[in-house]
């Protein structure tokens, strides 16, 4: 579990809400954790629960204008939210880096790939050109570029999807950050390609020591690689704990819900695909109470009416928030 | 394809001169001209040929670097051309300078804060722009320039060449240059401001930023060259338009370029001139658009391998 | 659902689908409005509101600054200046719509046709018309204009409109094309309707408003020519007046005369301030591809 005292990142009531032409629109609402130093922390829900907003919230890469955050997000005791670009600036890339979901629009289409990664070592780090080139090379081959140096050369274009994940990898990683966000990060990619980018990961963040905040919406990828999970809804946490915990031992039904609907090889053949009935919420139109309690169906009346908070679990840094949750101590084997 | 233009555009300027009512042989001998020496006038000229012929002469000599002597002012045409054909260019250079590095700072500015108080101001100024004619910003100009502060205007005979005196010849430029630079900004100055929205909303500006690259730099090395392909296809066109509709502005100034010679070659009739001038501009458009279209290819490669 | 619009799920960035809601049109659009219909009701009907005859020669008033009689004063010739915009504005309003329906007349069908049908029809007449814009239309226009005397104000509106069909041709093309291989066309297609039916029902309603917006530009621009012609000599006659020619006249008088200047030039771009504004809120209006957050 995490150390007050080394934890790289802590994040406190973090609220993000836009303003929109329907009215105010809140994509996050009061989210807090903490990790740790080599820590990997997986973030999953549905699309739209408001994992990517959070992810960008952290990072402070939200869009200036429209936009009202509030609450803290504090890097090595950084304070990341409502100060200026320049201080923000001054940690992207060497403290915090952030790869984003569709590599072929993370890069500058008419751009050699060396440069994209050349920019970093000799905008920030002030690197002679050869020195950076030959770093950038080194990174490539990190990432696991065959023929890094022709390569260097190449336009974003020339290169497969998998190899341009790799290359957004190697950019993120070019600065040394001690946390990487990263977002959906293999989601675009194919299957085969997934696990081995996913692996790649894994592996430099140990060479690298590296915490990781990896999001996604497929509880397969977090399963093995990720320490705790948060369980994201409507912008909520409504559920975070140790993956062991939250995999066998989950209280809130979404979770429980998220698990079953995720297909399993053990599973017959055959076997429905269990979907969770109903929609994700409006944002502009969340109820007075729980968010899920609508597609529910251990709703009750207490659910509908009033917003659950966060509430600790048996085993210490798990909490859930559900007035009607689920029994504890289930043994449920984890399966991916 | 630029051959058959070209080409073309030959043909169709000929035939337009020779179908136009006017016989040319009055302009030269005078209204009061006998019949008889028309006729032979009209043989000398080789005017009793048929068409077809005529014009397979004329192209003949053309590319053989031979735009005809003019009869009205017994000068080659290409030598008139050729006088007069510096001035545009120089013209329409200073003001495509004066324009883009007004532009495009301007447009970075704008793109950068979208809706501010700068951007409002510098929408607005250009697309009032816009709708002003040249040649009321040129009598307004005039009216504001030479009426209330006095400055002297002078005519075409002054005009004094670039390798002369500078100083005079940037004087007499300044204005007809201004004028078309106002122009050519707005055009530039609103298609690279909504390229630039556009594209600073991409993810890989996003990426960039996350590096901790300054603004600036993301505004010039990494928007600037993707939202330059519109601006690059407007300058392509607008070039080209200004070389043929620029006259207008050179006209009223008493510049003595392409259009002010045009325009005195149709008022005396020297068809072979304004052959002549017709062809060359015409070549200069398609050369320009030519250009533009490569440069484009160079800066984004993947237009050429859609 | 509120009437807001909905988030693409696959991407929580907040990509906004357009809202039910268009952008509005704006009160300036409605002002600009109502001014080009005060031009054209002046114009029409120029002849019965009480105006000075334009063509009256007060020798008692030459150069005249504004006043209560003469609203924007008088020229050299003592000729009421406020008279002579208001009917000037005939020559530049009919120029401006008669030259714009014969290119649309024309240009707008066929490019229309061309980008439908496609095939040989398509090619060879596209050809010929993108050959037709590499010709410098503005000299072609003096040319002719000037070898074909008597002047008439319908040569200048044929000679206009017949040199802006290529371009409208090519415009109309265009649109059409990125229209006509939308899915839903091809889904109508597919359906078995008649292209008569595709013309009418899929086609032309998501050209329009492309279109309109391009004629009311080109209205503007037909404008603006007349008036540049004017200068050449190559517009109506004096002393028929159109704010061209009165702009031209105003040259030789700068000194003594600014009025002369400002109130045709005004005239003239606060008509076309207001046709562009209006073709631009209108694109922005129907454009579906454009969205605000």
């Amino acid at each position: 579990m995490s150390d007050e005292k080394s934890a790289l990142l802590v994040v406190n009531e973090l609220a993000t809400t836009f303003a929109t032409a329907g009215g105010p629109l809140p994509a996050v609402g009061g989210v807090s954790f903490e990790l740790g130093y080599n820590e990997t922390i997986g973030v999953v829900g549905e699309s739209g629960s408001g994992k990517t907003v959070l992810a960008r919230t952290i990072m402070g890469l939200q869009p200036r204008t429209n936009v009202t955050v509030t609450g803290s997000v504090l890097l090595e005791g950084h304070e990341m939210v409502g100060v200026s670009e320049e201080e923000k600036r001054a940690l992207w890339g060497t403290e915090v880096a952030m790869i984003f979901q569709d590599p072929m629009t993370s890069l500058n289409p008419v751009q050699r790939v060396g440069k994209q990664i050349d920019e970093l070592l000799r905008v920030r780090l002030h690197m002679p050109k050869a020195a950076a080139k030959a770093r950038a090379i080194e990174l490539l081959e990190m990432v696991g570029i065959p023929s890094p140096a022709e390569r260097y050369h190449a336009y974003p274009g020339q290169l497969s999807g998998g190899m341009r994940q790799r290359v957004v990898i190697a950019i993120a990683l070019a600065g040394s950050p001690k946390l990487l966000l990263a977002d959906e990060p293999t989601t675009g990619l194919d299957v085969t390609i997934q696990a081995q980018i996913l692996n790649l990961l894994d592996r430099l963040k140990e060479e690298l020591a590296m915490s990781v905040v990896l999001i996604t919406h497929d509880l397969g990828v977090v399963a093995t690689r990720t320490s705790r999970i948060i369980v994201m809804y409507a912008g909520r946490v409504v559920e975070i704990g140790s993956t062991r915990e939250v995999f066998g031992a989950h209280r809130m039904p979404y979770t429980r819900a998220l698990l079953e609907s995720s297909p399993k090889v053990t599973n017959d053949p055959h076997t429905r695909l269990v979907t969770i009935p109903g929609r994700p919420p409006n944002l502009l139109k969340l109820s007075e109470g729980c968010s899920f309690a609508p597609r529910c169906s251990y709703a009750t009346d207490q659910c509908h009416k009033e917003r659950p908070t966060l509430q600790p679990a048996d085993e210490p840094g798990h909490a859930f928030a559900c007035w009607h949750p689920l029994p504890k101590t289930r043994k449920r084997t984890v399966t991916t | 394809m630029l051959i058959a233009i070209v080409f073309v555009i030959s043909v169709g300027s000929f035939y337009l001169i020779h179908l136009l009512p006017g016989n040319i042989t009055t302009v030269i001998e005078g209204p009061g001209a006998s019949p008889e020496n028309q006729a032979k006038l009209f043989k000398l000229l080789g005017l009793n040929k048929p068409i077809y012929e005529q014009y397979f002469i004329w192209i003949g000599n053309v590319l053989r670097g031979n735009l005809g002597v003019s009869f009205i002012s017994q000068t080659s045409v290409a030598s008139t051309i050729g006088s007069a054909l510096p001035i545009d260019l120089e013209i329409i250079l200073l003001s495509q300078i004066i324009a883009f590095a007004f532009a495009i700072p301007l447009a970075m500015r704008s793109a950068r804060k979208p809706d501010g108080w700068l951007d409002r101001i510098l929408s607005a100024t250009s697309f009032t722009l816009l709708s002003v004619p040249s040649f009321i910003i040129i009598v307004l100009l005039v009216l504001f320039v030479s009426v209330k502060l006095a400055i002297p205007h002078t005519g075409p005979s002054s005009y004094v060449s670039f390798g002369q005196d500078w100083i005079i010849n940037l004087d007499s430029m300044a204005l007809p240059a201004i004028t078309l630079a106002a122009g050519s900004f707005v055009l530039y100055f609103r298609v690279l401001r909504s390229d630039l929205i556009a594209t600073l909303q991409e993810e890989f500006i996003t990426m960039a930023r996350s590096k901790g690259i300054s603004q600036r730099r993301i505004l010039w090395r990494h928007a600037l060259r993707p939202s330059s392909v519109a601006l690059l296809g407007t300058a392509g066109v607008n070039i080209g338009g200004l070389l043929a509709g620029g006259f207008i502005v050179e006209y009223l100034l008493d510049i003595p370029g392409l259009g002010y010679t045009l325009i005195q070659a149709i008022d005396t009739s020297d068809y072979l001139l304004v052959q002549g001038i017709v062809l060359v501009v015409s070549v200069g458009v398609v050369l320009i658009n030519f250009f533009f279209d490569f440069i484009i290819n160079i800066i984004d490669p993947r237009i050429s391998r859609e | 659902m509120s009437n807001f619009g909905q988030f693409y799920a696959e991407e929580e960035i907040i990509h906004v689908e357009k809202p039910e809601k268009r952008e509005p049109l704006g009160i300036l659009f409605w002002v600009c409005v109502g001014w080009i219909g005060l031009n054209i009701i002046g114009a029409i009907f120029a002849n019965v509101l009480p105006l000075i005859n334009p063509l009256t020669q007060n020798y008692n008033a030459l150069n005249a600054g504004p006043s209560l009689h003469h609203l924007f004063g008088t020229d050299d010739l003592g000729r009421d200046i406020f008279s002579r915009v208001v009917y000037g504005s005939r020559i530049s309003l009919s120029v401006g719509a008669g030259a714009m329906l014969i290119g649309f007349g024309v240009g707008a069908p066929l490019g229309m046709l061309a980008a439908y049908r496609r095939g040989r029809f398509d090619s060879i007449l596209t050809n010929v018309m993108y050959v037709l814009l590499a010709f410098p239309a503005i000299i072609a226009t003096i040319a002719i204009l000037s070898f074909w005397t008597p002047r008439s104000l319908l040569k200048i509106i044929v000679v206009i409109g017949v040199a802006s069909i290529p371009l409208v041709y090519r415009v109309i093309r265009t649109a059409t094309l990125s229209v006509a291989t939308k899915d839903y066309v091809i889904a109508a297609k597919v359906q078995g309707a008649t292209d008569r039916r595709i013309l009418f029902r899929e086609l032309m309603p998501n050209v329009a408003p492309i279109a309109i917006s391009f004629l009311l530009i080109g209205v503007a621009t037909v404008i603006a020519l007349e008036g540049a012609l004017a200068f050449l000599g190559l517009s109506v006659l004096p002393p028929t007046p159109s704010w061209g020619n009165m702009i031209n006249e105003s040259r030789t008088i700068l000194q003594q005369n600014p009025w002369l200047a400002v109130f045709p030039s005004l005239a003239m771009i606060l008509f076309l301030l207001s046709l562009n504004f209006i073709g631009d809120r209108l694109r922005h209006h129907f454009d579906v591809t454009e969205v605000k957050l």
